[in-house]
């Protein structure tokens, strides 16, 4: 028998890697999830016991800190695409040396450290920051703005910075790859500019913008140092909870629990997010290699 | 041609410098065996500098290995994947979780001169112990979480209320951390600070709608020290729980102070211990380390670069009264209002509720 080896069989060995490497520790936490823990010996015993899903479900903590982390991801991933979807059209239509700019300044959130970008975002957003200092110098305010910092309206902010090159990069490569005789076509066949977006380009993009959607999404939500170190008192997150209970509680079950919650919603509105993105004709028309 | 194998007069040598070795090494037998220790210990306590005087005492080198947090510790042991350590470093509030789990080995205190030297609170701690009365770790470096403030902004000195008080709404700053702030709390409430680490579920009630109150007047929750300092320097926090580090970072920058509320002040204390599965000849040279980490000389190296005091108070009449103060030992009444936070067995409820707080 003769095997052929197709495109696709070279990712196999990388496919194999993050299958083994997600279903292990999947395995694992869902075994630990029925565990329970012996605090006389710091064991955890191989018992079955649904107690901690139990209390996942009834308490209301753990759903109001999953639903943050969603709804989180989800405002962040949506301004990302009203802000990057122009962002990446226009660098698509720049000239190609400034193109290379525009990618270099599109990446610099992500030269340098977290940390580091989060004190800079103090200094800038600070009671006695930049921005405080310009609209007092202007006459603007009498008090500094308190609200620019350590509030939901920061970390968005940060989060929103931090991801945008996520959003852009995919829509426009997107862009790139538009036969641009499709739009000419368009145009002659009597289309308006606008109606030529809406009927050529956009549907041509969805695969770039539901990339970015996702990518920013999975981010945003999972992001657990710019909510606590920018939020203030609105920083708490679920990672941040889990990682205290499989600290300091040694309560392994009761983390894996919140872990596999958390991970069951971030994919099921990952995958609805994915499905609403398939019901567009273009994006179907990109993914199968023409309109079927 | 290229040698393959040992000549006659290679293997008459070999043998020879075997039997000398074995005449003239036994004396020292002991010490020849463990030319290394390696010390699992936070990089504040472990300078290379505060042990050089060890190594040159005991011909041992000591090995330097940096912890992240105490639950890494503890997990390193507990996994096994600490194998390499010799020494390690337990906090007093939580020797108990290692002591239970069966981590560490049990001390000879016999074999530490120096401990006859420890101020009676760390001497007579039963944190260190087990349920028999048997000790495992010693404590050897401890200090203050005070309140830090900024002397400027307060007409007098802060205590817990200060926290609670609406009237520095915007100012305030609480670690993000349930077991202190938790704790807090029903000191607030009134508490006894003896209590305060074992309340019941009304107490904690009380204390989680009385932390839910004060979360609008909180600037924020810190993280880190140096995010608390930066707080600080930035102008955005003016009292804070806090560690003494924002006190002398920025003393002489900015008008900063320090309270202990009589309350209770929180204490935290660091411990030396050895795993259970050290050899006896390496015990041996870690009884040295320990009697060595309790003498004169890493107390006066700690104290004077460090700003911290060892438990030990074999250098306290030699410091000058600035220097006592530094580390708090110029006035040993403070010792009276210790309270050390200890995880309580029901942690994942403090937890639930901290977060239960934190999303009100």
């Amino acid at each position: 028998m003769r095997l052929t080896l197709h495109r696709a069989h070279l990712a196999l060995p990388v496919a194999l890697v993050l299958i083994l490497g997600c279903l292990l520790p999947l395995l694992l936490l869902i075994a630990f999830s029925v565990f329970t823990v012996d605090m006389d010996a710091f064991e955890m015993v191989p018992d079955f016991s649904l107690a901690n899903w139990a209390q996942m479900l009834t308490n209301p903590v753990f759903a109001f800190l999953i639903g943050k982390a969603v709804l989180s991801g989800l405002i962040t991933a949506l301004i990302a695409a009203v802000l990057g979807y122009p962002l990446a059209l226009s660098i698509a239509n720049l000239p190609i040396a400034w193109k290379g700019i525009a990618q270099i300044l599109l990446l610099t959130p992500l030269y340098t450290g977290e940390i580091v970008r989060i004190y800079a975002w103090r200094v800038v957003l600070g009671s006695e920051g930049l921005i405080n200092a310009v609209l007092e110098g202007l006459g603007l305010v009498d008090e500094p703005v308190k609200l620019l910092l350590f509030s939901p309206f920061t970390t968005h902010l940060v989060l929103l910075y931090n991801t945008l090159p996520f959003m852009v990069l995919p829509i426009w490569i997107s862009a790139e790859l538009i036969d641009r005789r499709l739009i000419e076509a368009a145009r002659d066949l009597g289309a308006r500019p606008f109606e030529a977006f809406t009927r050529v380009v956009f549907p041509l993009t969805i695969p770039g913008l539901g990339v970015g959607l996702l990518a920013v999404f999975a981010l945003s939500a999972g992001d657990m140092l710019t909510p606590s170190m920018l939020g203030g008192t609105s920083g708490a997150t679920p990672m941040a909870m889990i990682d205290n209970l499989f600290g300091t509680a040694f309560d392994w079950p009761l983390a894996s629990v919140l872990a596999l919650s958390l991970l069951i919603t971030l994919f099921a509105t990952a995958s609805s997010i994915g499905f609403l993105l398939l019901r567009f004709k273009g994006a179907r028309a990109v993914l199968q290699g023409g309109l079927k | 041609m290229k040698r393959t194998g040992i000549t006659r007069r290679e293997v008459l040598a070999t043998m020879a410098a075997g039997a000398a070795a074995g005449v003239f090494s036994n004396a020292g037998a002991a010490r020849a065996a463990v030319s290394e220790m390696v010390w699992a210990t936070w990089d504040s306590n472990g300078h290379p500098e505060y042990v050089t005087g060890f190594e040159k005492e005991a011909g041992v080198k000591v090995k330097l290995s940096y912890l992240s947090s105490e639950d890494a510790q503890f997990a390193a042991l507990k996994t096994g994947a600490a194998a390499d350590w010799d020494m390690v470093n337990p906090s007093l509030n939580g020797s108990w979780r290692y002591i239970k789990a069966g981590l560490l080995k049990e001390l000879d205190l016999s074999k530490i001169p120096n401990a006859s030297l420890m101020y009676d609170v760390f001497k007579t701690t039963p944190k260190v112990m087990d349920d028999a009365g048997k000790t495992f770790a010693i404590p050897y470096l401890w200090g203050l979480n005070p309140i830090v403030y900024r002397k400027d902004k307060f007409d007098k000195e802060p205590d817990y209320t200060t926290l609670f008080d609406a009237k520095y709404s915007g100012q305030l700053a609480m670690r993000d951390y349930a077991l202190e702030s938790i704790a807090i709390a029903g000191l607030v409430l009134g508490v006894p600070r003896d209590k305060v680490f074992v309340m019941d579920a009304k107490e904690l009630a009380e204390a989680k709608k009385l932390l839910i109150t004060q979360k609008p007047l909180l600037r924020t929750y810190w993280q880190t020290i140096g995010d608390l300092t930066n707080l600080f320097a930035t102008g955005e926090v003016s009292c804070a729980f806090s560690w003494r580090v924002p006190f002398d970072e920025l003393q002489g920058k900015m008008p900063m102070g320090m309270a202990k509320p009589k309350a209770g002040v929180m204490g935290w204390c660091d411990c030396f211990a050895m795993p259970a599965t050290l050899s006896a000849e390496k015990a041996e040279v870690g009884y040295k380390f320990i009697n060595y980490l309790l003498g004169p000389t890493y107390s006066t190296d700690v104290a004077k670069i460090g700003h911290y005091a060892t438990t030990s108070s074999v250098i306290r009449d030699k410091l000058s009264v600035e220097e006592q103060s530094t580390i708090f030992i110029d006035d040993m009444d403070v010792m009276k209002s210790f309270m050390w936070p200890v995880a309580p067995p029901n942690y994942s409820d403090w937890l639930k509720i901290w977060n239960e707080v934190k999303a009100s």
